[in-house]
């Protein structure tokens, strides 16, 4: 008995100490041991686009076209913050609360620049089967960081800039002052031309929703005209649009002769989509469907007075739908012979006694989703580049070069008018007048598309179009977005944008 | 062996046998005796006859029982000892169970809290936790929600972290065994429930110990007794506080009223008013419409004489809206009856004892379909195999389950839906109601949910005394806790037209299994008669390893089946796995010179798994001292017994590793995300090599007092925790794309004191009975330290505002250096302007939406903190903070006869709750949400003074309540009228002749009453208030018998 008593003492002294506590994760993979090999790196690629998806299912089209003159109030009125955008009222506090434009921080798109700084920092120390792998992957993250810093000194104006992945909690490492716009431009195309150097093909992906080489070019073009407007850049970084343009459109692509078909659900990865940032079904969790066209749709509460037509054509309703949605101002302005026209929006009309009728309420049509047992879910990829950037990308890199830019912008109506192109073929006038077309095709083309508040500022027309700024001319700080209080809460070295303050 | 065992003397030892008895002359049953100094011991059979084995030399034995004074008797070589136990405080003479052993208190140099388990008796409780409110000073308990089997929150000294300070929970050890709470346990199974507070009594569990221990001892059997007792009890559980909102009619007159003026500015809005809406006229008596508000015509108006109501049109008097009025409160509560049955055996002779229970509870809520289930077994048995070893088992199972249907939904959807929502169709059929939260009934029933918990305990130890004073007792356990989920949601119109056919369905199977084995070696020895040492050294090893599995699926064809099996398409899957191990050394040793002066040390080495791997181990040391004051010969001036008085003090460090994952110090890259169909992998968690132990350093002074020979017992403590290397959640900057890392910052200081007094009022000898007791504590808890980050004292987030203390702009809130955590910032609602001409002569409001910034009568005049005439963010001022600063009760029992009749209360103060369920239903915040009957007294016309804004749809438009308004920060201070309890126990001549040794039945009212200004249903939670299950009253019949 005693001896038994000694031999559980010892056993129980004899313990060994740390060893038994060093535990692997069985159901996780922790830091230790991944970026060892090419599934590795080919994983975490895509887990770089997964988190791309999560600005892009809102906060995409809220900073890109939600402050436009595009947008305004649907039939429940000016509800759920959406007022914000279009009403140009945002501020520091207001900004970074406004729960159903999703969050407007900087903070999700700082986490696809660590996504990209953490390939950049490991992938090249992996042995891969074929270095055109691994080159893909570097470049698709080079092209990544490029096209997310540059959304967002467009919007913040400077930035932190951050160019290795986060490793430590040190406060005054992570704590970063603002980098100059001229700065973080100068970084934007030195990670494009890395970029452009490292594909292994000048192809698109399959299902174009990842970055490749033309897709970086029209990112390129889009960035070098934006400099060529904003920071005094000129005819050399026209050139260069103009060449990375031309450039992109060796790939494959064409504009597909029904303009509805680029947008259809079943129609995703189409020969005139460039990138798209995918969202599939069971992919992705409601929080992170596309928000911006929940809100636009209409609701449940249908007005039982409507066209069976009308009715028909909705389908199944958005859970909460009628927040907001293009103003009439801006729906009435597209010709009825334009195709573009019935799949952008479409508008219902109550029947009231006799024949007469009332406008009730503009839906958004073309990310309408698709409906799934019985209910709407908002699961449109959301199209950065198509070929028609490319097209009028060039119309408009070519007017500012004094060029002719009709071919292009021609070929956008033909394929918008068809059977009508002959009313509406364009003739170029004087440089202003060229550029008023332009703006004004694109417009029609990228309705929704979140493009419209980056073109207003690249063709200075911001206070001359929004209705909410008019009367506010010369206050160029809204040009740029508050930095929301909660991120100077926690960024003591980072400052308001003036005018904010 | 029976022969060594029975018949004396073996080995050099004495048999004393004797009896026991009361000052009435009354056998006492169940009194333990044991040796001093030694491990042995025996109890009182039904006769109160003992007999007890004691070695040679041993010169004192020890007789105590629960309500009597323990008795220590030299036995001067005696072989017979009769002796008589005087009525006793249960106080200062308790034994108390500490963490590897028992102290009497009398000796204890550390703040441990007992509780006093008569509060277990009457209230049939569904989690034993909530008995602890109000009964021990310094464990704050608060119940957040009245479902059924909810456990409350309970929180030690105020716990001890930065950003979670509710979630700091204590350490929960049930015979040994650790656990996350007390959920599931039968409360009639459990024996005594003590809470060790400072950090020396909780260094001998060294590193989850910062945060408290709450010990559990479960019944075991008594040698020489049996006992078989049989109780039930019927509970009503109806709904005490609820909302008034407001009637269909006020709804249908303010609704469209606000509608109307919202139309002037945005006349897209006016369309509502036809709409098929809330107070839309567009709603007919089909069942294509969730309303049933419509204009009155022909084809309706039979409906007035079944009971629909009718209003004129408020903005076109010439027309009748008709409408039905359901309330949705009405619709969706109920009174709750549940039944409580337990049936349990124990005895036992001196070679063997065993205890069994089982125990069934079938909890309604008063919210439909909510309930909670509960059956539980236990066995317990000890086996003297040798004179000197004793092994035991104890084995208690428990499954639990409920139909997963959440109160607070049900809660928030009463005062969501409008009075005016269909509740049938007319042809009787339940209507859906309005798409988004719809009719609950109709879609509680279109659910079938199914959650079963089942917990596994089982323990088998020993007790080896390799010499007399050397004991030797290994115990090893496994516990296993088993969920099973599954839930299907059958084919539901959301909304009258829209048919959701999706039919989602999920399983579940949580795992979780845990291995504990102990081994502890005591020694304890009396020398001299004077000094008294207890030393011990001991090893736990602690290895817990969770295991999930789930699954989804959808689009079964039919409604038939809810399991997996049916669903036509997968959605997702799941599985893991997790392990983690804590291992440590501990050692204690308490040393007293005749109980005058003690001293205390304890310590423990542990290390565990899921530390950085720069810092698995860490050193958690504890020391007290006491001092018997009244044992010094100089206070023998005072008469003897009038007063004894303990003085005691105690340092100690603790450790916490709470809350933190058992990978997360390596980081962590999450898998089963896709994208495009591709298998991504995404970094979710930055690792963290230094983490570390947190480090809590407790200082405590008490003292117990007792007075008139125990009649008056106070404890009372002081104490102050400062806590290091927080294991914190940092919020890192934006511009890192990640939310937080896990990390060792700062320091947080606890700094409270407890009070606890217990007095029998009348003399012992008195047939009449009164005891009262009271406790309270105060906690205060502030910031010392954070790491540096070039902001004003290392602030992390907040909020940047005026602040009056400087005259200037400044960072307030969030967590920063000499604040603590929890402060609340609002608007300050100075009034609201009687006229239009009132409002124009006020500051301009930047915070009202859109361009045009005009404010109107009925509109909030807001306190505009800096002066500068312009309401903006800058304007928000202090609230409050969201954590009680005391807590605390009272109780009292009088007994007479048989006759027992019982009260306690409980209190907390110092909390404000933002009450937004309140705020929300003011006015209009979006939509068609039903609202209070405080809207009735809003802001009509010119010249009206009031405290409530005018009615406006919405509230986004004109910025009166959401914007955050100082009205709905209300203090959440409370007193609760917690229980009543009327008890008689039947004279014993009576139940000797139907059989029964003892037959006891009682009524009590639970939850009865919270004396409180709080607006909302339960004011025991800060922060913010989105809406609660009520705490249900429950009227108790109970019945205890024993045979």
């Amino acid at each position: 008995m005693k001896k038994a008593g000694l031999f559980i003492l010892m056993t129980c002294l004899s313990w060994s100490c740390t060893e038994n506590l060093m535990l692997e994760p069985v159901s996780e993979i922790s830091n230790a041991n991944f970026w060892k090999t090419e599934d590795d790196a080919t994983a975490g690629l895509y887990g770089m686009y997964v988190r791309l998806r999560v600005p892009a299912s809102s906060s995409f089209f809220c900073w890109g076209e939600g402050r436009s003159d595009i947008m305004g109030p649907s039939y429940l009125g000016a509800v759920a913050d959406f007022n914000l955008y279009y009403d140009n009222a945002l501020n520091a506090t207001n900004s970074a609360v406004t729960y159903n434009g999703g969050n407007t921080t900087w903070q999700n798109l700082y986490s696809i620049i660590h996504h990209a700084n953490l390939i950049l920092r490991n992938v090249p120390d992996i042995t891969f089967r074929s270095d055109a792998t691994k080159n893909d992957i570097l470049a698709q993250a080079y092209t990544m960081r490029a096209y997310i810093y540059f959304l967002m000194v467009k919007t913040w104006g400077d930035i932190p800039l951050v160019v290795d992945p986060i490793e430590s909690v040190d406060p005054l490492t992570t704590q970063k002052v603002r980098t100059p716009v001229s700065e973080i431009f100068a970084f934007i195309k030195e990670d494009l031309d890395r970029a452009l150097e490292l594909y292994p093909t000048a192809n698109l992906t399959e299902d174009r929703n990842t970055w490749s080489k033309p897709a970086a070019n029209v990112l390129k073009a889009d960035v070098f005209l934006w400099t060529a407007k904003r920071l005094n850049g000129g005819e050399i970084d026209l050139n260069v649009a103009l060449t990375a343009l031309n450039d992109a459109e060796q790939s494959d692509v064409v504009l597909l002769d029904n303009f509805a078909d680029i947008f259809e659900y079943t129609n995703k990865g189409n020969k005139e989509i460039i990138m798209a940032v995918n969202f599939s079904e069971l992919e992705v969790t409601l929080g992170t469907q596309r928000r911006e066209s929940r809100f636009m749709y209409i609701h449940p509460a249908i007005p039982p007075n409507i066209s069976p037509w009308a009715k028909a054509k909705i389908g199944a309703p958005s859970p909460n739908g009628g927040y907001w949605t293009p103003r009439p101002e801006i729906c009435d302005q597209f010709s009825s012979e334009d195709q573009r026209k019935d799949a952008s929006f479409f508008q219902i009309f109550t029947q009231n006694e006799g024949d007469d009728s009332t406008f009730y309420a503009t839906l958004a049509y073309k990310f309408r989703g698709t409906v799934v047992g019985g209910s709407r879910v908002f699961l449109d990829d959301v199209v950065l580049y198509r070929y028609a950037d490319i097209l009028l990308l060039r119309a408009e890199v070519k007017n500012a070069l004094g060029l002719d830019p009709s071919e292009d912008i021609n070929a956008i109506r033909q394929r918008a008018y068809g059977p009508y192109y002959a009313d509406h073929v364009f003739v170029p006038g004087s440089r202003e007048q060229n550029d008023e077309v332009i703006l004004q095709e694109r417009l029609f083309e990228f309705l929704l598309e979140g493009k419209r508040w980056w073109d207003l500022i690249r063709f200075e027309k911001v206070f001359d179009m929004v209705p909410s700024l008019k009367d506010r001319v010369g206050q160029n700080h809204l040009l740029l977005f508050p930095i929301p209080e909660v991120t100077l809460a926690l960024e003591p070295l980072v400052t308001q944008n003036s005018g904010y303050n | 062996m029976i022969f060594f065992a029975t018949i004396a003397p073996v080995f050099g030892q004495t048999l004393i046998i004797g009896t026991v008895k009361n000052i009435d002359g009354e056998t006492l049953p169940g009194v333990t005796i044991r040796v001093k100094g030694q491990a042995t011991s025996v109890s009182t059979d039904d006769e109160g006859g003992y007999s007890i084995q004691v070695p040679q030399g041993s010169q004192v034995l020890v007789f105590s029982s629960i309500g009597f004074q323990e008795q220590e008797i030299i036995i001067e070589g005696r072989t017979t000892i009769n002796v008589v136990l005087e009525p006793g405080s249960t106080l200062l003479d308790d034994v108390v169970v500490i963490g590897y052993g028992e102290q009497s208190r009398q000796t204890i140099t550390t703040s441990i809290s007992k509780l006093d388990t008569r509060v277990l008796e009457n209230v049939p409780y569904s989690n034993a936790a909530s008995a602890l409110q109000g009964t021990l000073p310094g464990v704050r308990v608060q119940a957040t929600t009245g479902q059924p089997g909810a456990a409350p929150r309970v929180i030690v000294r105020g716990g001890t972290s930065i950003n979670n300070p509710n979630g700091a929970t204590p350490l929960y050890i049930v015979d040994g065994v650790f656990r996350d709470g007390m959920n599931d346990i039968n409360p009639e199974d459990i024996e005594s429930i003590q809470v060790l507070k400072d950090a020396a009594a909780t260094a001998i569990y060294g590193s989850r110990a910062s945060n408290g221990i709450v010990i559990i001892v479960i019944k075991s059997g008594k040698s020489g007794r049996t006992d078989v007792r049989y109780s039930y009890d019927l509970s009503l559980s109806s709904m005490d506080i609820g909302y008034e909102p407001l009637s269909a009619k006020d709804f249908v007159y303010f609704q469209r009223l606000g509608i109307a003026a919202v139309g002037e500015k945005f006349p897209a809005e006016l369309l509502k008013l036809s709409g098929e809406l809330s107070v839309g006229t567009g709603n007919d008596l089909t069942d294509r419409t969730a309303y049933t508000t419509q204009y009155l015509t022909e084809e309706n108006q039979h409906k007035l004489n079944q009971g629909w109501e009718s209003i004129a049109d408020p903005t076109d008097p010439s027309k009748t809206i008709i409408f039905n009025n359901t309330d949705w409160q009405n619709v969706l509560f109920r009174t709750g009856v549940s039944h409580n049955h337990n049936i349990a055996a124990s005895g036992g002779s001196e070679k063997a004892t065993f205890s069994t229970s089982l125990g069934y509870l079938n909890n309604q809520g008063i919210a439909i379909n909510t309930s909670y289930k509960r059956l539980t077994f236990s066995l317990n048995g000890d086996v003297k195999i040798k004179d000197n070893l004793d092994v035991y088992g104890r084995l208690m199972y428990s499954n639990s389950s409920n139909n997963g249907t959440s109160g607070e939904n049900i809660f928030l959807w009463a005062m969501g839906l409008a009075p005016t929502a269909k509740y049938t169709f007319e042809d009787g059929s339940l209507s859906p109601g309005p798409p988004g939260n719809g009719n609950p009934e109709y879609r509680l029933d279109k659910l079938d949910n199914k959650n079963s918990t089942d917990n596994l305990t089982m323990v088998v130890g020993g007790k080896w005394h390799i010499l007399p004073d050397l004991v030797f007792e290994p115990q090893v356990s496994r516990f296993t806790y088993t969920t099973d989920a599954r839930s299907f949601s059958g084919a539901y119109l959301n909304g009258p037209t829209t048919l959701i056919d999706t039919r989602s369905a999920s399983s579940s199977h949580v795992k979780r299994t845990q291995h504990q084995a102990d081994a502890v070696f005591s020694y304890n020895k009396s020398f001299m008669d004077s000094h008294n040492l207890e030393a011990k050294l001991g090893f736990a090893y602690f290895e817990t390893v969770n295991q999930s599995l789930n699954a989804s699926g959808r689009g079964a064809a039919s409604d038939l089946i809810p399991t997996l099996n049916a669903a036509a398409e997968m959605v997702a899957i799941g599985g893991q796995e997790s392990k983690q191990v804590v291992a440590g050394y501990f050692s204690r040793i308490n040393y007293d010179y005749q109980q005058k002066y003690m001293v205390s040390l304890n310590g423990r080495y542990d290390g565990a798994s899921n530390l950085g791997n720069n810092y698995k181990w860490g050193f958690f040391p504890g020391v007290s001292i006491g001092w018997n004051v009244h044992k010094e010969h100089f206070w023998n001036a005072l008469p003897e017994g009038l007063l004894s008085f303990k003085l005691r003090a105690s340092y100690g460090v603790n450790g916490n590793i709470g809350g933190l994952g058992p990978y997360q110090a390596g980081g962590q890259y999450s898998v089963g995300a896709r994208y495009g169909g591709n298998p991504a992998i995404v970094n979710s968690i930055l690792a963290n090599p230094d983490l570390q132990w947190e480090q809590s350093k407790t200082v405590d002074v008490g003292s117990d007092i007792g007075l008139f020979n125990g009649r008056i017992n106070i404890l009372f403590d002081y104490y102050r925790r400062i806590t290091d290397n927080l294991i914190t959640s940092l919020t890192l900057p934006h511009s890192t794309g990640f939310g937080s890392i896990a990390t060792n910052l700062g320091s947080l200081e606890n700094k409270g004191i407890e009070f606890d007094i217990t007095a029998n009022l009348l003399p012992k000898t008195s047939p009449l009975k009164w005891d009262i007791s009271f406790n309270a504590a105060r906690v205060k808890s502030k910031v010392l330290k954070l790491p540096e980050n070039g902001a004003e004292n290392n602030r992390i987030g907040g909020i940047y505002i005026w602040d009056p203390n400087k005259g200037d702009y400044a960072w307030l809130g969030g967590i920063q250096e000499g604040s603590p955590v929890g402060n609340l910032y609002a608007y300050r609602q100075l009034g609201i302007y009687t006229t239009d001409e009132e409002a124009l002569q006020g500051p301009t409001d930047m915070l009202v939406p859109g361009a045009n910034k005009t404010k109107y009568g009925g509109d909030v005049n807001w306190f505009d903190t800096d002066g500068n005439g312009v309401i903006d963010e800058r304007d928000r001022v202090y609230m409050g903070n969201i954590y009680p600063v005391w807590t605390g009760g009272l109780g009292t029992s009088i007994a007479y006869k048989g006759i027992t009749v019982l009260l306690r209360m409980d209190y907390t103060t110092g909390h404000t709750i933002f009450n937004y369920r309140r705020a929300s239903t003011v006015t209009q915040m979006s939509g068609d949400q039903n609202l209070s009957q405080e809207v009735l007294r809003s802001w009509q016309k010119q010249g009206d003074v009031t405290d409530i804004p005018r009615f406006v749809w919405a509230d986004r438009l004109a910025g009166n309540i959401n914007r955050g308004n100082s009205e709905y920060y209300e203090p959440g201070d409370f007193l609760s009228l917690r229980e009543v309890t009327i008890a008689y126990i039947l004279p014993s001549t009576l139940t000797r002749r139907i059989g029964m040794n003892n037959l006891r039945v009682n009524v009590t009212g639970h939850n009865l009453h919270y004396f409180t200004n709080y607006q909302g249903v339960i004011p025991e939670d800060g922060d913010q208030d989105m809406g609660r299950y009520p705490m249900p009253r429950n009227i108790i019949f109970g019945l205890q018998a024993s045979f």
